[in-house]
């Protein structure tokens, strides 16, 4: 595994540095910039107009004018506009309650939608942003046809820009389209996520306050988790931290069990002398084979009341009554649910992990065991001090995702039981989905967020795969 | 030319990723998600009149109201408009049309008790159109009238148009029960006790559910001491009217219940594997289910058409234990487990373009005529919602038009609605309060005889005592009236006669 050069630690790159840099840029090419470069700060494409780039400066143009008047005109969807009023609504204190309504016409006017408003205000934050990075665009476009000119070059033309796009600048050909997709899918839902978890929205105080409208609260959801003073009362308050410590203890127990479970099956699989490997790599990996929906549904059902597993008990004589395997009803032990998911769970997480590190243990150099078998090593310090390390070194990340993944997981203990016990994931489900309380579920899915982001930060800032990673060979 | 290709299959794949906002074909049946999507192609066209007006109705009755629809169309060549059905799970659209009412249809239908809720959120437009309104008041019971009507800034108008009428009544397995012992809960009990299951269950524990023992009311007299929201306001913000489950009757009912319950062969909640798996005749889990029409066909696949017997709920005696200690009631005295008796209604999109109201209104008054209400009966189940509906079921029956069973279910169905009342909650307000405050889950834990959770630090210890019942009972009717818990119980419950 080579030797060891741990990063430094010291090595912390400034922050600021590079926004000083773009200042100093943007400076440094006004002042020996040409006039279409210094024209080129108020109007988009002036300079590269002004280098005779025709088709480059008139997209720059049309698009700084298409920007302007998204901006002044605000379009609307449903009666919501963009624009200018669009970042006024944020506020969403502009808000009207609509209601007039012409008995004879039919014509209705219904009130300001919060949620458009919130949405629609983030799309033209987004919008100016990209104007500003237009703006700096066509400044450094600009700029760089004087370079060309003062060095005796041609500015380049349109067609030679849109050439170099499938040449020295394909990795920007490729990124846009999944830098584009990514603001649009995940950035902005979060975003607007986030700001419902600092807002009113939520199914019963609407209906109460008989309205579309819902305002800002500051942090309050926040604290209503633990006050239990918000809209979902001390039913949150009583069960966000017991449900926050199951969702720990599942995180923990399914992540480590898959993953050791996984560790063993692979070695047992591929020690040498065993026959058929291939059928047994085969069985287990059957599990991922089929959907795991299917699967966990097929086991909730043979767990279930009149599952086979109970008939089965109950004819053998064994019990009167069918066991409550899965919790799923009051009285039922919840302890005998907690660890039915963490088996079933294992069953259908250990075939991956399996899979992973057989192709680890295959890759691990036959010397290293060599040289440790003419050291005296026993078959168990082999393993110990060569296989684990090995495994561990490279699966680390995998661990670390895998944790998270189980404190975000959903399904399996979803369709296993149908919700219980309770996890944050499934809370955050019901309290948003059943209940309609849009800010609490918000504010579960930050916490949630935070706490996942502090552990992985953590666990690999400290993780050799992270400090080593030069040293793997 | 890799380069080329590579951008080719960028663009399809950011392209795929589009796909989820067009619009697509919903299939009835299909999850709450897959009917969001669906909507989209829906909308109804807020500022324009594109000359479609597009109708919501229950999934089963989607075919036979788009065929009506067709037949309305062509009898009528000024109409100006197409028309299209689309069928939704009548269960849930309320919350899809509250959550984005841009792209519900222009015609929806719900339950009667949404109402309120989505005249409250701007999501309804009254309806005033004369004829429409004499029709609804001339062909509906009194009972839909008090709750169909809804405020807006201060004046009352009508929201909705009763077109199906839906209660609770009982299912039972005929090759178990006899007739005369389903009329009973001490008669399913015994049947139970020879078969070695429990008697009976509920199709589930929310409120609607459980108005089988909540409205429960003497057989002699229809007497009950029950109110929920009665005399209320029809407005955000009016009174919530008054409220009582207290009554030494109530008690003595969820007495009686909690030893039923608690009794071998008595009632049980449903498996987690679901109602229909303990009626099923394979497991026989249960012998009997008070659930609704819409449960017809689940219970017919558990039990077989020739097993399926239907009934009013079932009766039962109050003991001298579920009476003791208490002066309103005494041993003896018979009670019918009860029913919330609601109503399906047509309503408008408050986005639906103005220039469409007129001919909304138009189509609507025939989508709930009489003549359309008994079609809909004879070809989709659907119990039709006007007063003097039993007389047509009847002739039905006598001319072979319906099967016993399906004469039966709409028979029982139209009875059990005298044992019942309509959800009294019209205004957004006491809808939330009543379903989503925890009430159910209060009636729930007498049954149980669990403790109930009030405050922090405040426990509800015990739901077994007179005063543990009593105590609980006052929780509910507290939640039904202000939402929240209360910060302490009074000191000497009852606090009303």
């Amino acid at each position: 595994m080579g030797s060891k050069s741990k990063k430094d630690p010291k090595m912390k790159s400034n922050i600021f540095s590079p926004i000083g840099k773009f200042f100093k840029n943007i400076k440094r090419m006004f002042v020996s910039g040409s006039v279409g470069t210094k024209l080129s700060y108020l109007i988009f494409g002036a300079g590269n107009l002004y280098h005779k780039q025709y088709i480059k400066g008139g997209l720059f143009l049309l698009l700084q004018v298409a920007i302007i008047l998204f901006m002044v005109l605000c379009p609307s969807i449903n009666g919501t506009p963009y624009g200018y009023k669009a970042l006024a609504n944020l506020s969403l204190k502009n808000v009207s309650e609509g209601g007039d309504f012409d008995p004879v016409t039919g014509h209705f006017t219904t009130g300001s939608d919060c949620k458009l408003m919130i949405l629609f205000g983030f799309v033209t934050i987004a919008v100016i942003v990209i104007y500003f990075i237009l703006w700096y665009k066509n400044i450094q476009s600009s700029f760089k046809a004087d370079m060309d000119k003062k060095i005796g070059k041609k500015p380049t033309t349109f067609r030679e820009d849109l050439a170099s796009l499938f040449d020295q600048k394909f990795h920007i050909t490729m990124l846009t389209p999944t830098c584009i997709a990514a603001l649009v899918f995940t950035v902005l839902p979060t975003i607007f996520m986030i700001a419902l978890a600092f807002t009113t929205y939520n199914d019963q105080d609407m209906n109460n306050l008989g309205t579309k409208l819902f305002h800002w609260n500051g942090v309050q959801n926040f604290a209503a988790v633990f006050t239990g003073e918000g809209s979902l009362g001390v039913e949150i308050k009583n069960r966000f931290l017991p449900v926050l410590g199951w969702t720990f203890i599942w995180a923990i127990f399914a992540t480590l069990s898959c993953y050791f479970g996984g560790i063993i099956l692979a070695l047992l699989i591929n020690k040498k002398g065993l026959k058929g490997k291939k059928i047994f790599r085969t069985v287990f990996i059957m599990t991922i084979a089929v959907p795991q929906f299917i699967s966990l549904l097929a086991v909730r059902n043979l767990l279930g009341e009149y599952g086979p597993f109970n008939t089965m008990l109950q004819n053998l004589g064994w019990t009167t009554q069918p066991i409550g395997f899965l919790g799923q009803k009051p009285g039922d032990s919840e302890l005998l649910a907690k660890v039915m998911v963490i088996i079933v769970n294992m069953w259908v997480g250990i075939p991956y992990t399996m899979l992973m590190t057989s192709g680890i243990l295959m890759n691990i150099p036959a010397d290293l065991y060599e040289a440790a078998r003419v050291d005296g090593a026993s078959t168990t310090k082999m393993f110990f001090k060569i296989t684990l390390p090995y495994v561990i070194f490279i699966t680390t990340p995998y661990l670390i995702s895998s944790f998270v993944g189980n404190i975000n997981s959903f399904n399996t203990i979803y369709l296993l039981t149908g919700g219980g016990p309770t996890y944050t994931g499934y809370q955050a489900y019901k309290v948003t989905i059943d209940q309609g309380s849009y800010n609490t579920g918000a504010v579960i899915g930050i916490f949630t967020f935070l706490i996942t982001a502090t552990i992985t930060l953590i666990t690999y800032r400290r993780s050799k795969a992270y400090n080593e990673e030069d040293t793997f060979q | 030319m890799k380069k080329l290709i590579v951008c080719l299959l960028v663009l399809a794949l950011a392209a795929s990723l589009f796909v989820g906002c067009g619009g697509s074909e919903t299939t009835p049946g299909e999850g709450g998600q897959q009917q969001q999507q669906g909507q989209q192609q829906q909308q109804p066209s807020k500022a324009n009149d594109d000359g479609m007006i597009r109708v919501w109705v229950g999934e089963e009755s989607a075919e036979y109201y788009q065929k009506a629809c067709d037949e309305y169309v062509a009898a009528h060549p000024d109409f100006g408009y197409k028309i299209e059905v689309k069928g939704m799970d009548t269960g849930s659209v309320a919350g899809t049309i509250t959550n984005d009412p841009t792209a519900a249809a222009d015609i929806y239908t719900v339950a009667h008790d949404n109402i309120g809720k989505l005249a409250a959120t701007q999501c309804a437009k009254p309806i005033t159109n004369e004829a429409l309104v004499a029709q609804v008041l001339a062909d509906n019971p009194e009972s839909f009238q008090k709750v169909i009507y809804s405020n807006l800034n201060g004046t009352k108008y009508l929201y909705g148009v009763p077109y199906i009428s839906q209660a609770l009544f009982l299912y039972y397995n005929k090759a178990l029960v006899t007739e005369e012992q389903a009329q009973t809960f001490e008669g399913l009990q015994e049947a139970a006790k020879a078969a070695g299951c429990k008697a009976i269950t509920v199709t589930g524990d929310d409120g609607f559910n459980m108005s089988f023992a909540l409205l429960a009311t003497r057989a002699s007299d229809h007497a009950t001491t029950v109110k929920i929201y009665e005399g209320a306001e029809p407005q955000s913000g009016g009174s919530k009217g008054e409220s009582n489950c207290q009554g030494d009757d109530t008690i003595a009912i969820y007495r009686w219940l909690q030893a039923y319950a608690a009794d071998p062969n008595g009632f049980k909640w449903a498996s987690p594997d679901g109602w229909d798996a303990d009626l099923d005749k394979n497991n026989q889990g249960v012998l009997a289910v008070i659930g609704g029409a819409w449960h017809y066909n689940t219970a017919k696949a558990a039990l077989g058409e020739s097993n399926l017997g239907i009934s009013l709920i079932p009766t039962f005696t109050l003991t001298a234990e579920a009476c003791e200690g208490l002066t309103g009631v005494k041993a003896g005295d018979v009670y019918r487990g009860g029913t919330f008796a609601d109503c399906k209604c047509f309503m408008i999109n408050a986005n639906s373009a103005a220039s469409k109201y007129a001919k909304e209104q138009e189509l609507i008054a025939y989508m709930a005529s009489k003549d359309v209400q008994n079609a809909s009966y004879l070809e989709c189940m659907n119990v039709p919602a006007y007063v003097g509906a039993s007389t047509f079921i009847k002739q039905c029956f006598d001319e072979g038009k319906v099967t016993e069973s399906q004469y039966n279910l709409a028979a029982m169905q139209v009875s059990m609605a005298e044992w019942g009342i309509p959800q009294p909650f019209v205004t957004g307000t006491l809808n939330t309060y009543y379903y989503s405050k925890n009430a159910p889950a209060v009636f729930r834990a007498i049954i149980d005889k669990t403790a109930y959770p009030t405050t922090g630090d405040q426990i509800l210890a015990e739901t077994e005592s007179l005063e543990g019942i009593r105590k609980a009972l006052y929780l509910a009717e507290y939640l039904w009236m202000h939402g929240v818990n209360p910060k302490e119980f009074p000191a000497n419950l009852p606090d009303k006669a």
